[in-house]
């Protein structure tokens, strides 16, 4: 039993690190602890808007969030792996070759990513934090108990783990619309019971306790949220997940085809394919970009009033800049070079056809900067706009340099992340001290659309040179 | 068609391909042969310019590939080892991906001969990962020959399929060559090349070891999987394996 724990933990080990290389993965504890301790650095002044228990709010939401997807990744992990590697076999599998149970199995699965993701996110998170608030707010040190945290936030992300776990087993049994039911209606019952409120965020179990430590009672909750899902997984478990083979009308050549002559035609109609076709659909642009962006835009308000000094617009074009290249992620989440190296084509042609599409998107931004700009603060418009597309343009332009076509993959590599962090906060700090001088000192942004140009042309150059530009 | 000299490939302490050189006329059916992790999908990857040999130098259809690899691979059909179409396109839509980025016109017609060939039906209608490996692996050949290239470089071309679809495609290709096509093949299944191969290259641990035609190779009264291990081990080594090795270490366990 134990033999297959430590066999699990190195293969969690070996695949990352295959993933990043061996010293880059070893490196991410450390930037994980390095960016918590940088981000908390302004703790002082995201005090002034938020309250603790609402910072502590975020964490453990943030936690549960964190075991969600790693229960996810966990369990999509093969065909993760497939993807990237085209053929991949991981011991969770087994099973079928092995006289050992699949209860076993996932039994210690599920151990090996409860003590491998402690130590890897949680641990470096709280000791980042820790250091953080005991340097900027040595006299609010008190106020945040970290070892309580320490234990509170693990319950949430054991929570997040478990719960997806459970809702797997769910989806092996009765397929996607029990899922789609199931968390439908757990809003619609709170809803129903007339507890909807602000209020009823603090209800998290692992928050609860953390909060009013002395009532021991409130343990019961997070104790429940984690065994009961996951002693039901493992009693019910069923490994082999309903295959459902999806077939369309071929709306790709139309598609294709209304795009003319344009030289990525091809892979506009591809990728606008795939995000239709992908679970969540073109809707996660919403979720993961516009809702994100509202919610910004009304903590960047609210700090506005609070701290005069700042410009609320000016300082949302920059957030919504840094938000926007993360389209880039999405657009290169489906794609491995390996499915076109054998046609006439260069890395930096599929780069090219990205970036083209990134262009495009960039639009729903814009827009939404422009409809904002236009009724909050029409004075800082035009320095706004250029702030949003310069930052846009130069954080894209960095992360094609550092990462190519795999952005969700390379950022993981530390030294990377060391290079990214480097190459983009600096910038941002001089953005935001800039804005504070005066919104026409951001013209000097302008200075960031060479900078840019020249470090894309190195990186079509870098790519193309780059052997078997990985998986 | 093929022209290599003195073709090496290192990754890290392994060499995965030493000082090969090799020659393939217009109208044969060439057959890389060679246990696993002998460098045949190396040798194919640096055909096709998809990686860039240490040494050497290499002639694909009159093109320089390490001055051109482009145009190599716009001449060439290609068939990679791993068949990884996109997974949200569906089978027809990929074949039209490819016939697009190759600048193909009308290429309707011919995608739809190909799905009559594999008998797809329905399937054709499938998103790419949902379809089974075989089916996959049948795509992939399909759009190696979408551009009717005069030279296929194919890496293990019957694996995923079942007997019926590799008869098919064991006969296409036989049609192929007699059309002055050329193909090049990589394969560890011995019956594959017997069958239809005009000449093959045995490579082992990097080093091509033999090359030669087939019908030139002198088989009287030995099969080919006894010349390949002649070559590439010690019969009687294995022979003693076989009958004592794998139960004595049973009986000890």
């Amino acid at each position: 039993m134990f033999d297959i724990f430590k066999s699990m933990m190195k293969e969690e080990w070996r695949m990352h690190s295959s993933l990043f290389g061996h010293s880059g993965f070893a490196l991410f504890p450390g930037f994980i602890f390095l960016f918590t301790f940088l981000v908390c650095l302004v703790l002082p002044v995201f005090r002034e808007i938020v309250s603790d228990a609402g910072i502590a709010l975020g964490m453990h939401y943030f936690f549960l969030l964190v075991g969600g997807m790693v229960g996810a990744f966990g369990l999509m992990g093969r065909e993760f792996m497939n993807r990237r590697f085209g053929q991949a076999s991981l011991i969770a599998y087994s099973s079928r070759t092995l006289p050992v149970s699949e209860r076993v199995i996932f039994l210690n699965f599920l151990v090996k990513d409860v003590v491998y993701y402690f130590f890897l996110y949680i641990l470096p998170f709280i000791a980042g934090f820790a250091l953080a608030v005991k340097l900027v707010l040595p006299s609010a040190a008190g106020s945040f108990k970290f070892s309580l945290l320490t234990l509170t936030l693990f319950l949430s992300f054991m929570i997040g783990l478990s719960v997806v776990f459970f809702l797997s087993t769910v989806y092996a049994h009765s397929g996607k619309t029990v899922i789609a039911g199931l968390l439908l209606a757990f809003p619609v019952l709170v809803f129903a019971s007339g507890n909807f409120n602000g209020e009823t965020l603090y209800a998290h179990p692992g928050l609860a306790f953390y909060l009013a430590p002395s009532e021991t009672r409130y343990l019961l909750a997070p104790a429940f949220l984690i065994l009961v899902p996951s002693a039901l997984s493992l009693i019910f478990l069923k490994v082999d997940y309903p295959q459902v083979q999806k077939s369309f009308s071929n709306s790709f050549s139309g598609l294709s085809s209304r795009l003319g002559s344009y030289r990525y035609a091809s892979f506009v109609a591809k990728d606008f394919l795939d995000l239709k076709r992908s679970e969540g659909g073109l809707g996660k642009i919403i979720f993961s970009f516009l809702l994100p962006a509202t919610l910004v835009w009304v903590l960047l308000s609210a700090l506005g009033n609070v701290i005069p000094a700042l410009d609320s617009l000016l300082l949302f074009s920059l957030v919504l800049g840094v938000l926007s290249s993360s389209m880039y992620n999405w657009l290169t989440e489906f794609d491995l070079f390996a499915s076109y190296a054998f046609l006439p084509l260069k890395v930096s042609d599929v780069i090219k056809s990205k970036l083209d599409i990134y262009a495009l998107l960039n639009v729903v931004p814009f827009v939404f900067l422009l409809g904002l700009g236009l009724r909050t603060e029409p004075y800082t418009l035009g320095p706004s706009l250029l702030v949003f597309l310069s930052i846009s343009f130069y954080m894209v332009t960095v992360l094609v340099y550092l990462t190519g076509l795999y952005p969700s993959v390379n950022l993981y590599n530390g030294k990377t992340f060391a290079l990214y962090a480097l190459s983009i906060v600096p910038v941002l700090i001089l953005n935001i001290v800039l804005s504070i001088l005066g919104p026409y000192y951001l013209l000097a942004d302008l200075a960031l659309l060479p900078v840019a140009v020249y470090l894309l042309g190195r990186s079509f150059r870098k790519w193309d040179g780059v052997e078997n530009p990985q998986f | 068609m093929i022209e290599v000299k003195g073709l090496s490939k290192s990754f890290g302490n392994v060499k995965a391909v030493d000082g090969v050189a090799l020659s393939v006329g217009k109208g044969e059916l060439f057959g890389l042969l060679g246990p696993n992790g002998s460098g045949k999908t190396t040798m194919i990857k640096m055909l096709t310019g998809q990686i860039k040999p240490g040494f050497g130098s290499l002639r694909v259809h009159g093109v320089d590939v390490l001055k051109d690899p482009l145009r190599v691979r716009e001449l060439v059909g290609i068939i990679p080892e791993q068949e990884t179409p996109p997974s949200f396109l569906t089978a027809e839509e990929y074949l039209h991906f490819v016939a697009k980025i190759r600048k193909l016109e009308r290429y309707e017609e011919t995608c739809e001969k190909w799905f009559d060939f594999f008998n797809f039906g329905d399937q054709k209608n499938v998103l790419c990962k949902d379809l089974s490996r075989g089916t996959r692996q049948k795509l992939m050949f399909a759009q190696a020959f979408l551009h009717e290239p005069e030279l296929a470089i194919i890496d293990e071309p019957l694996i995923n399929l079942d007997p019926v679809m590799q008869r098919k495609v064991k006969d296409f290709l036989r049609g192929y060559v007699k059309n002055d096509g050329t193909v090049f093949i990589s394969t560890h299944i011995l019956e594959i090349a017997r069958e239809i191969c005009t000449s093959i290259g045995i490579i082992y641990k990097g080093k091509l070891v033999y090359t030669g035609r087939m019908d030139e190779l002198g088989l009287e009264g030995r099969n080919l999987e006894g010349f390949f291990l002649e070559l590439v081990g010690q019969p009687g080594e294995k022979q003693a394996n076989y009958e004592t090795g794998i139960t004595g270490m049973i009986a000890r366990e």
